[in-house]
């Protein structure tokens, strides 16, 4: 498997996660993907870069364009040094009904895409990479 | 360099060479290639050794790219046929204003299920229907993926403003899911087109009365 | 600051969502769309979300909290316009939008709105069936 592009944006204001909800729409459509599963890409980035911001004190996104044989996909790499996620069953867990609260919509944002991978220690920051195949 | 060949592949396609022959140009290059080095490098036997094994590796590699690009294009092409070809087995009809069924036959699979189910919301938004009727009288075993995304549909459905409702259940699919833990809850569905027309029919406010017969 | 324009249709209100929002737009809408609410005395709002490629959860608690505090001004709100991409998405995410209404489209919510409006004196207002 190869990354055949890259770029990393930042994560700061929420202005910022306008920026990634086009950047990563334009990536999708660019690189064939059916509009159902651009809009699912969309949204999860919209919800995990929207977890740096306002829980990871702000962090970075790294956008990577993959090839693995004959599927594309692309990756999504969010990052950030903030408190880190004390309870990680607790984070994955639907909470949207009533807004606030501990849901962090991590067990949604899953679901949107093919893979997900998570790495958060109290302390040391979260780490969370998704991809989308073709 | 590649872009030009990649163009030239694709021209050369529907010109209706095949993708040996267009590979086979890029090769030929190789001989007035040699000759051209043969004649510059005649006094230096190393480079001129060198240089001609650059070429055929440089060449070589336009020439498969050439191939590629004809495969991708090929692959492109079934795609596109595979997609028109399940718009054409699932037809959504319209049967009454306001009402849309969609009689799906045959097993269905994942992938397949999805398409249709898409398909099936966007016909919705386009004849502002209020109610589809997804039929499955003529499927033989529902899994629970497509029992999920049938029920994620009308999920959608609802979302979006309208209703979705299923009809042509019969008792194995109902065991079936019942057995698989498929939670119907408040999805409407009926074991016949019929009744779930008649439901439609109601819902939309519609009254069929038969004309008196003069005798 | 861009603010989202609130048009008056009678006495409706309608909102045309057509821009991606960020987060402080998407409260500054909120706030306007209550004070227009009172202030124009109006019976219901439309939210046309039909310009809108992705609702996410924080644009759908958006949406509940519009529908919520309409109905608290003693007023109707019928979500229109949703996309099957994003309607697809926000099903599969799990986002529960069980207390927003929702229509077709512009015509139908319109429908939809004289409908609830004109609904026996009867009504208190904080009882709502499922729709």
């Amino acid at each position: 498997m190869s990354v055949t592009k890259s770029e990393v944006l930042r994560l700061q204001a929420s202005e910022d996660i306008v920026r990634v909800r086009q950047a990563v729409r334009a990536w999708m459509v660019e690189r064939g993907f059916s509009l159902v599963d651009q809009t699912k890409m969309v949204t999860a980035a919209s919800e995990l870069a929207r977890n740096a911001v306002d829980h990871g004190g702000g962090g970075t996104m790294r956008m990577e364009a993959l090839v693995d044989g004959g599927r594309r996909g692309i990756r999504l790499v969010f990052e950030d040094h903030g408190p880190g996620i004390p309870d990680m069953a607790l984070a994955m867990q639907d909470g949207f009904s009533t807004g606030g609260g501990l849901g962090l919509g991590l067990g949604g944002a899953k679901r949107l895409v093919n893979e997900f991978a998570i790495h958060s220690q109290p302390g040391e920051g979260t780490r969370i990479a998704v991809t989308r195949w073709r | 360099m590649r872009d030009f060949l990649a163009g030239t592949s694709r021209s050369r396609v529907t010109l209706g060479f095949s993708p040996s022959e267009t590979a086979s140009f890029v090769f030929s290059l190789k001989q007035p290639l040699f000759a051209r080095l043969r004649e510059e490098l005649a006094k230096d036997a190393a480079a001129l050794a060198e240089e001609m094994w650059a070429a055929t590796v440089l060449l070589d590699k336009l020439g498969l790219h050439t191939t590629e690009v004809f495969q991708q294009g090929r692959e492109e092409v079934i795609k596109r046929q595979q997609l028109e070809l399940l718009e054409l087995s699932t037809p959504v009809v319209k049967i009454w204003e306001g009402i849309l069924v969609l009689p799906l036959i045959g097993t269905l699979d994942s992938a397949r299920t999805q398409v249709v189910m898409e398909n099936l919301l966007q016909n919705i938004v386009d004849t502002g229907s209020d109610i589809a009727i997804i039929d499955i009288t003529g499927v033989p075993t529902v899994d629970t993926l497509v029992a999920q995304h049938l029920l994620k549909t009308v999920s959608a459905a609802k979302l979006m403003g309208a209703q979705c409702i299923i009809s042509g259940i019969r008792p194995q699919i109902a065991q079936t899911m019942v057995h698989l833990g498929v939670a119907f809850g408040d999805v409407v569905t009926k074991a016949s087109l019929f009744d779930a027309l008649a439901f439609a029919f109601r819902q939309i406010g519609v009254v069929i009365s038969k004309q008196q017969t003069r005798s | 600051m861009d603010r989202i324009p609130i048009l008056k249709l009678g006495d409706f209100l309608l909102v045309t969502i057509q821009v991606d929002m960020h987060d402080r737009l998407v409260m500054t809408l909120q706030d306007d769309l209550t004070a227009r609410v009172v202030q124009d005395k109006a019976t219901g709002v439309l939210i046309d979300i039909s310009s809108l490629e992705m609702v996410d959860s924080f644009i759908g608690r958006m949406l509940g909290n519009i529908a919520a505090m309409t109905r608290a001004l003693g007023a109707e709100a019928v979500v229109v316009g949703m996309r099957p991409a994003v309607a697809i998405t926000i099903v599969e995410l799990g986002l529960s939008l069980h207390d927003v209404r929702t229509a077709l489209n512009v015509d139908k919510g319109m429908e939809m709105l004289r409908t609830l409006v004109e609904a026996p004196a009867g009504e208190d207002g904080h009882e709502r069936h499922e729709k």
